[in-house]
């Protein structure tokens, strides 16, 4: 119909002003966003001047709370390593042609995705020291290495499904030119495929690993003193909630804040003459 | 012996029978044209005279050995047969020139410094010399399809296929490629070529080979094709591209 193409247009031809129309709708969006902003800052202002006691902060931030951040950073640091390392060959697994590699790799991500990541802390803290006789388990700090296993093998399936995704994408195309070439399958992957994999892979695999610093906070349940058990110690003595709880979430924007820069980064990085803007 | 024989290929995608018992011997220095309608299995012999497809029954040759055994080594062989494909290929995360000393550094060892002079030798002869530094995306379909043939030689191969490399081009940049190929034809290389244009086929093209439902239907000079066709399908073929 030839007047659908006219709609909203007055009969003198001009344009007819619509309610919702480009211009109110940015000056819509930049007043909810204002009033947000008002709003979460009155708050964090009304805690900081009401709430947070600044002769406990002090008392409580070293050791306590330094020491639970540099905890936490450390297990962050090897877990991140250890998963992003592990999903590149999980990912690898997962596209791999030879039927057994591929299923071994499936069923790895269908477990350790598929069942929580507290359960599987569980696991690695309670169960493998069973296998020795009652205090014969010749490991005496098991909740750090409990922590850096399970957050490894958790996020590597994440990362693998994620790498599996970015190696997926790259056109195949791109092997097969470096076959032509005489190129091995491994030689392709690694010069060819798996770069332009790792940059459709790295916003998914910041993700994940922004995901992994969070959950660090599962770690409470085994005895590592990180910053939730830092926050429930504070709490616990003094009754005062909130002055922990700033130093709670500093203390976690101070990893992934860093990190999704970090990411960005490395996304700027791999432009290869701009085709990514 | 020839340089490139294929002796009584077959190949099935699943029940569809591709290629029906070819025969097809390339000799050295000759551009031995594929042409045919769309469909016919021109590009999948290219493909499996590389072996990125596999042949189910027959064999295919180069320079007597084997590529279609189970125990080729495949990779070895490959390196004598340079490939060009219709959708260029290039490694957008690399630029021209590392394009190019990919493999030669890669599988044949070449030495950083020696690659990149070989490099910018084979992109200067496909006038690109400028654009040793650029990236794929940053460069037409034109100058990507002739990074992709600098790359192709750069690996020293006995014989080029040409996987209708002109397909993907708007029309005013497949002058500069055929040009290149044309060049190439005339320093003798052995090229099997792939290609909906006539005129080039017509011009380069030592043989002319018709393929129709998987079959060498008629295998001319170029003269002999396009002037008197031989076979019936080859009239056929002719009468339709008038």
């Amino acid at each position: 119909m030839a007047e659908s193409y006219s709609e909203g247009r007055t009969g003198d031809g001009e344009y007819q002003e619509q309610f919702l129309n480009d211009t109110t709708l940015r000056r819509l969006g930049a007043a909810v966003a204002g009033l947000f902003t008002l709003g979460v800052g009155g708050f964090i202002a009304a805690i900081i001047f009401t709430q947070v006691d600044f002769e406990l902060l002090v008392e409580i931030i070293h050791p306590q709370f330094v020491n639970a951040f540099l905890r936490v950073l450390g297990i962050v640091l090897v877990g991140s390593l250890l998963s992003v390392t592990a999903g590149v060959f999980v990912g690898l697994g997962r596209v791999s042609n030879t039927k057994f590699t591929n299923t071994v790799a499936t069923a790895y991500v269908e477990f350790f995705r598929g069942t929580p990541l507290l359960f599987q802390l569980l696991v690695i803290y309670v169960g493998i020291p069973a296998f020795w006789p009652p205090g014969q388990f010749p490991i005496s700090n098991w909740a750090i290495p409990t922590a850096i296993i399970g957050l490894t093998l958790n996020h590597a399936a994440y990362v693998g499904e994620a790498v599996r995704g970015g190696i997926d994408a790259v056109p195949e195309g791109q092997m097969e030119a470096a076959r032509s070439l005489g190129m091995s399958y491994v030689q392709g992957m690694r010069e060819v495929v798996l770069p332009q994999a790792w940059r459709n892979a790295l916003a998914a695999i910041g993700n994940d690993q922004v995901i992994l610093v969070k959950d660090t906070s599962l770690l409470t349940v085994i005895a590592i003193p990180e910053l939730i058990s830092a926050f429930r110690n504070v709490n616990s003595t003094t009754f005062d909630p909130w002055t922990p709880i700033i130093l709670v979430a500093i203390a976690y924007l101070m990893i992934t804040i860093p990190l999704g820069k970090i990411v960005n980064h490395l996304e700027a990085r791999a432009d290869w003459g701009g085709d990514r803007r | 012996m020839s340089l490139l024989e294929f002796d009584e290929v077959d190949k099935y995608f699943g029940e569809t029978h591709v290629l029906k018992d070819v025969d097809l011997d390339v000799e050295e220095g000759e551009v031995c044209v594929i042409i045919g309608p769309s469909g016919s299995g021109k590009s999948t012999l290219l493909r499996c005279a590389n072996r990125l497809e596999e042949i189910q029954d027959g064999e295919i040759r180069l320079e007597g050995q084997s590529i279609s055994a189970a125990d080729a080594d495949i990779n070895r062989l490959r390196q004598r047969i340079g490939m060009v494909f219709q959708s260029f290929n290039l490694f957008p995360h690399k630029t021209a020139r590392e394009n190019v000393t990919l493999a030669p550094t890669k599988v044949k060892g070449l030495k950083k410094g020696d690659a990149e002079r070989r490099a910018d030798e084979l992109l200067d002869r496909v006038g690109l010399g400028a654009q040793s530094n650029s990236y794929p995306n940053q460069l037409s379909g034109g100058q990507q399809q002739r990074v992709a043939i600098a790359r192709a030689l750069a690996m020293d191969p006995h014989v080029m296929l040409f996987d209708e490399v002109t397909s993907a081009l708007d029309p005013e940049l497949v002058g500069e490629v055929l040009d290149v190929m044309h060049d190439l034809a005339e320093e003798g290389m052995t090229m099997l070529v792939v290609t909906h244009e006539m005129g080039f086929a017509r011009e380069v093209g030592d043989r002319i080979v018709l393929m129709a439902d998987g079959k060498v239907v008629e295998d001319s000079p170029p003269e002999v094709f396009f002037e008197n066709p031989k076979t019936d399908r080859g009239k056929q073929f002719l009468s339709k591209l008038l």
